[in-house]
Formats: C-alpha cells, sequence, structure tokens
C-alpha cells in the first residue's frame, strides 16, 4: 500500500513538475502588461468562397496591407483549410497578423468590407446571365448570415451574373443601396485602359478611359471621355469607335467583351485581374479615399431608367461606401444602350425567385 | 545607382526614393562636407528599415560613376519673394562645375533636373552635358499639375488621382493651365462650365490656378523652404524612368517647333517617360490663347538665357 502512494506521488509530482515548466517558459520570457480581451479588429475584410477568384482577392488585399484581419469562408472544409494554412504559413511576410477561415460564418463577424465571390462559375461558353438562378439559391444562404455577423459592412460583390447578384444581395440584405457595391465594369475598364495605352505605347495608368453600364456583352465604352493627358481621342478622331472608323478602335472594346471568354477558354478561369481590381476597390472603401471606380450601383431614376437595376457608372468610393456618383455626359447612343441593358437585366431580375 | 546632388531641404527627394526602394544603390553629392557626412550616416543607419543595400557620399565625384539616373538639386535656392529666373546666373555657374563632371563619370546616365528655374536649368544641363535631348529632363510642371490636383480634389472633395489636369509651359508664374482638358471621369468640366478659367467665371476656377502659382512662395514665406511635394514628384519621375513604366509626367523638354516655339528653350510638356528616358512627348490640343502663353514664355525664358555665359 505505501508502494502504491510512493508511485502515485511520484506520478503526481511528475506532471506537476511538466506543467510547471511548460508554463515557466512563457512566463520566464514575457512579462504581460495588458489583459483582458484583445481589441476587435478595425479594418476587417471577408472574403466568401476560395475559388481561383476569392484566393486572388484575397492574396492582393494581403500583399496591399489593407486588413488587419482577414477571414475566408466556404463549404469546402478541406479546400478551406488546406488555403488558410497555406496563407498562415505566408504569415512571416505579411502584415496581416490574424487569418482565419471556417465554414460557420460567426468568423467574419466584425467586418468592415465582405467581398463575395461564392458561386458556380462561367462554364466555357456560357453567357454570365445563363448563370443566374444557380447563383441566386447559393445567395439567399450566404447573404442573412454576413448581415446576422457583420450588419455594418459593405459589401462587393464579385460573382456573375454581377450586376443582378448586385441587386439580389441588396434585396437579401436589406442593406441601404450605398453599402452594396458590385465589381462591375472596373475590370472591364481595366482591361479597356490596358489594351488601349498598349496600343499607344504608354502605361496603363496614363491611359484614361471609361467602360459602364452592364459588366458583360452590353457593356458601354465611353468614347467621349477616352483621353491621353487631357487630349480628348474623338477630337483628334471623330469617328473613334463608330463603324466609320478607319483606325477601327472599337475592337479594342470587343476584345475586352471578348477577353474573359478568351482567357476562361486558354487557362479554365480568370482570377489575378479580377483579384487586383477588386483590392483596387477595397482599399479606396478601407482608406476613405474619394477615389471614383466604375461599379456597379443602383441606377434607377438615372438616364431614364425606370426599373431597379444595378449597373456601372463612376461612383466615388469612400469608408461609408458610395459617396457620390458622377454624372456622365453621354451622347443618346449610350444612354440607348445603357437603357437596354436596364432593360435586358430587368427582364431577368424579375423572373427570380424568392429574392 | 542613382545619384543625387546636393543635400539640403530638398534631401527629402533622397528620402522618398530611398524609402520605396526604388533603387540599389545611392549615393550623395555635395560641396559642404559635414552637412553631407551627417545625412549619409542618418540614412544607413536606417538601413535596417529599407531595401537600399548602398549608401555613399562624397565631395569626390568619383563616387557617383554608372549612376542610371543623376538628380541634380544643387544651388541657391529662391529667397522669400525672389522669382526664379532672378537665380539664374548664380546657378548657372555651379552648373558650370557640377554637370561635367557627372558627365565623366556617368556617360548614359539621364539627367533629372529640379534647380529653380528649372526650364532655365534643363537648357543649361543639356547645353553643357552635350547629352541627347532625351536624356535631359526637367521636373518642371509635374509639381505643379500635382498642387493642382491636390486643390481640384479639395474642390470637388475627390482624391487628386480621380482629378485630372494638365498645368504645361514655365515651371513658375507663367505656367499654363490647360481648362480644355480638365476632367473627372472623363466629364469634361469646360464643358460642363464653359466659362471655367475666364474672368467671368462664377466658381473663379482660375483662382486655383493662381493658388498653384503663388503655392511655393506662400510654402517658403511660411516654413522657409518647399520639400516634401517636390520629394515626392520627384520619386515619382524617378520610379517612372527606372521601372521603365512609360508613364505620362508634365515634364521639361526641348519644345522648339512645337506649338509655334522658335527658340531653343525647354518647357513643361506631357511626356512619356520610360527607362532610357524621355521617348515620347504628347501633342496637346491646345487653344489659341494657350499657345500663345506658351510662346509667351517661351520668348521670356530666350530672353534670359541669351544672356548668359555658358
Amino acid at each position: 500500500m505505501l508502494i502504491t502512494w510512493w508511485y502515485l506521488y511520484i506520478t503526481a509530482r511528475s506532471i506537476l513538475q511538466q506543467t510547471l515548466n511548460m508554463a515557466s517558459i512563457l512566463q520566464k520570457l514575457l512579462t504581460p502588461l495588458v489583459s483582458g480581451n484583445p481589441e476587435p479588429p478595425r479594418n476587417k475584410v471577408t472574403v466568401v468562397g476560395v475559388g481561383q477568384v476569392g484566393m486572388a482577392c484575397a492574396v492582393s488585399i494581403l500583399l496591399r496591407e489593407l486588413a488587419d484581419e482577414l477571414a475566408l469562408v466556404d463549404v469546402m472544409e478541406d479546400k478551406l483549410k488546406g488555403e488558410i494554412m497555406d496563407l498562415q504559413h505566408g504569415s512571416l511576410f505579411l502584415k496581416t497578423p490574424k487569418i482565419v477561415a471556417g465554414k460557420d460564418y460567426s468568423v467574419t463577424a466584425n467586418s468592415r468590407i465582405v467581398v463575395v465571390t461564392a458561386g458556380v462559375r462561367q462554364q466555357e461558353g456560357e453567357s454570365r446571365l445563363n448563370l443566374v438562378q444557380r447563383n441566386v439559391n447559393i445567395f439567399k444562404r450566404i447573404i442573412p448570415q454576413i448581415i446576422k455577423h457583420s450588419p455594418h459592412c459593405i459589401i462587393i460583390v464579385v460573382s456573375n451574373p454581377v450586376d443582378v447578384l448586385t441587386y439580389v444581395t441588396w434585396k437579401l440584405s436589406g442593406l441601404p443601396k450605398h453599402r452594396v457595391i458590385g465589381s462591375g465594369t472596373n475590370l472591364d475598364s481595366a482591361r479597356f485602359r490596358y489594351l488601349m495605352a498598349d496600343k499607344l505605347g504608354i502605361h496603363t495608368s496614363s491611359f484614361n478611359g471609361w467602360i459602364l453600364g452592364e459588366h458583360g456583352d452590353t457593356s458601354v465604352p465611353v468614347w467621349s471621355g477616352a483621353n491621353v493627358a487631357g487630349v480628348n481621342l474623338q477630337t483628334l478622331n471623330p469617328d473613334i469607335g463608330t463603324d466609320a472608323d478607319r483606325e477601327n478602335w472599337r475592337e479594342m472594346h470587343k476584345q475586352v467583351v471578348d477577353s474573359a471568354y478568351e482567357v476562361i477558354t486558354l487557362k479554365g478561369y480568370t482570377n489575378w485581374a479580377i483579384g487586383l481590381s477588386v483590392a483596387d476597390l477595397t482599399e479606396s472603401l478601407i482608406r476613405n479615399m474619394n477615389r471614383i471606380h466604375p461599379v456597379s450601383t443602383m441606377v434607377k431614376g438615372m438616364y431614364g431608367v425606370k426599373d431597379e437595376v444595378y449597373l456601372s457608372l463612376p461612383c466615388v468610393l469612400n469608408a461609408g461606401g458610395v459617396a457620390s456618383v458622377i454624372n456622365m455626359t453621354l451622347t443618346d447612343n449610350e444612354i440607348g444602350q445603357l437603357k437596354q441593358s436596364a432593360d435586358t437585366l430587368w427582364g431577368i431580375q424579375k423572373d427570380l425567385t424568392d429574392v | 545607382m542613382y545619384c543625387h546632388t546636393p543635400c539640403g531641404p530638398w534631401s527629402t527627394v533622397v528620402h522618398y526614393i530611398w524609402n520605396r526602394d526604388l533603387c540599389d544603390e545611392l549615393c550623395l553629392i555635395d560641396v559642404m562636407e559635414d552637412k553631407l557626412k551627417g545625412e549619409v550616416m542618418d540614412l544607413q543607419h536606417g538601413s535596417l528599415f529599407c531595401k537600399t543595400h548602398k549608401i555613399v557620399g562624397d565631395k569626390d565625384y568619383s563616387t557617383t560613376a554608372h549612376s542610371k539616373v543623376v538628380v541634380v538639386t544643387a544651388g541657391a535656392r529662391q529667397q522669400e519673394g525672389e522669382s526664379r529666373l532672378n537665380l539664374v546666373q548664380r546657378n548657372v555657374n555651379i552648373f558650370k562645375f557640377i554637370i561635367p563632371q557627372i558627365v565623366k563619370y556617368s556617360p548614359n546616365a539621364i539627367l533629372l533636373v529640379v534647380s529653380n528655374p528649372v526650364d532655365i536649368l534643363t537648357y543649361v544641363a543639356w547645353k553643357l552635358s552635350g547629352f541627347p535631348r532625351h536624356r535631359v529632363i526637367g521636373s518642371g510642371t509635374n509639381l505643379d499639375s500635382g498642387r493642382f490636383r491636390h486643390l481640384m480634389g479639395e474642390k470637388l472633395h475627390l482624391h487628386p488621382s480621380s482629378c485630372h489636369g494638365w498645368i504645361i509651359g514655365e515651371h513658375g508664374d507663367s505656367s499654363v493651365p490647360v481648362w480644355s482638358g480638365v476632367n473627372v471621369a472623363g466629364v469634361s468640366l469646360k464643358g460642363l462650365n464653359p466659362d471655367m478659367g475666364t474672368d467671368a467665371d462664377k466658381e473663379d476656377w482660375k483662382h486655383v490656378h493662381k493658388m498653384v502659382v503663388n503655392g511655393a512662395y506662400e510654402v517658403i514665406k511660411l516654413k522657409g523652404y518647399t520639400s516634401w511635394a517636390i520629394g515626392l514628384s520627384v520619386a515619382d519621375l524617378v520610379e517612372s524612368i527606372l521601372k521603365n513604366l512609360h508613364k505620362v509626367h508634365p515634364v521639361s523638354t526641348l519644345v522648339k517647333g512645337m506649338h509655334g516655339v522658335k527658340e531653343e528653350v525647354f518647357l513643361s510638356v506631357p511626356c512619356v517617360l520610360g527607362n532610357s528616358g524621355l521617348t515620347d512627348i504628347i501633342h496637346m490640343t491646345l487653344k489659341p490663347e494657350e499657345e500663345k502663353q506658351l510662346i509667351n514664355s517661351a520668348e521670356t525664358l530666350w530672353g534670359v538665357q541669351k544672356e548668359l555665359t555658358l
């Protein structure tokens, strides 16, 4: 009996010593001054969907050091866990100290910006409008969860068809319209500026040109505003953008419209450019910059649009969301095209169920 | 390799270039040896936090050898109330010492002249160096345009990068605001307000340009010199050159034969900058009164230039 007690004593002492030793490295190393709960994040960004687009957005945001916390959400648990571990393993080289992930939306709590990339992607040859009902059903699960945990956030919708899904998000979220933004033609305009600048041998940022309206086949290039160093291209070539144009500048816009399809045909999906363009929008919002971007916003009442549709117009973005919309001086033809887009989109939206 | 001459309040140019990790080696030159040594040491002490592995400084120009870009800020600076043109002959003499030394050690460099009066001194640097015109660039109205876009942003509650406006011509009292090109998101502001830039304009946009012209004088009066904005604007130009961006900037270049200018003068127009220097010039569509202003600037500058002993 004495031996049993002795063994018990040895075991207990050994456990106690082990516990004390583990605690004592931390205790020896650090003297905490601040106790209690850690501060909540100030610039938290959530990305919903860890597919190619979602991860490109996440990485672009991380590399730009925009967020103090990043949350990722998806339904595919293994993929999600693998992606988060991979990012966390890179934390030595990043300035975003907390990267979290989960299937449960509680990880997204207190986000300032929520980027929604969830949904099925365009198949080869599939037009964006055909994706619609598939993605609406997914959003019906996602959006209420986002709002529950981050009631004051700004939502950037990226999933296609982006204009319709931004409308859907607005309806499902109950957020005021200036806090629901679609990535819209921010990417189309970037592609346009790249193609035009390349043809002129200058840097993309030195070519100013805007593509508005639907992010898709019926986007509207505003030729009257295209300029380099304030030199209006339409003044140099009044036929620009028309069939009569011998230089066929219209081809540049066609290439923009076709470019997503082309990249998808070649590599299966697009991700880098959209990721960078979303980080660009996030930067204007988080840093309260009042920069202008062509993004999808609620345009009812503008340019003769009578329905509640989202289309891209140049918007001033700051910490509150869309602060204002620029009133473009558009030609009758351009206004007509916008209206036509609006009608097409409304034609789809009115048939959606449960929105 | 990048070289800067010399120190002084415009060493903020150096600071920004160093802080933005634009070059792999940074060299400072000045005649004031103690000041130079102090500046170099201070920068070197910060090297843990930057990516420029070598920072050197010396009175001897041999340290500048193999520079890709040489930024010249040397010279006497504007006194309170002094116009840039009054500095001229003082600074020409300094350049007669500096430029040949730079050329000797970095015959393939791109010269970026910042010292005032910048348009005249860029001409002087061009003449003294014997470099082709695309490798001698004046910082010009890059700063004036930056100031204009800032003020425009304040007036419209927008970020300056979303406000587009170009100030060309002389970096100084007779700079030319190109009102027809001023736009936001491609929307021409003059199209919305045809009186813009005239005396009849109720919004008094002309005052914005006046504030740009007076901006330097006002800052000098308040703090003794200007440094931060010019530093940032030069770092912006150096970045376009070193990273071969082909970005368009309003910088001072030889404009003889353009817009009716007949003399060999340097004035700012929008130019494309890349790693071979100034690769292209943008032809602006100017109104007759704007061209007239450029021609007047050119004549004023030539009036001063032809009296210089080079």
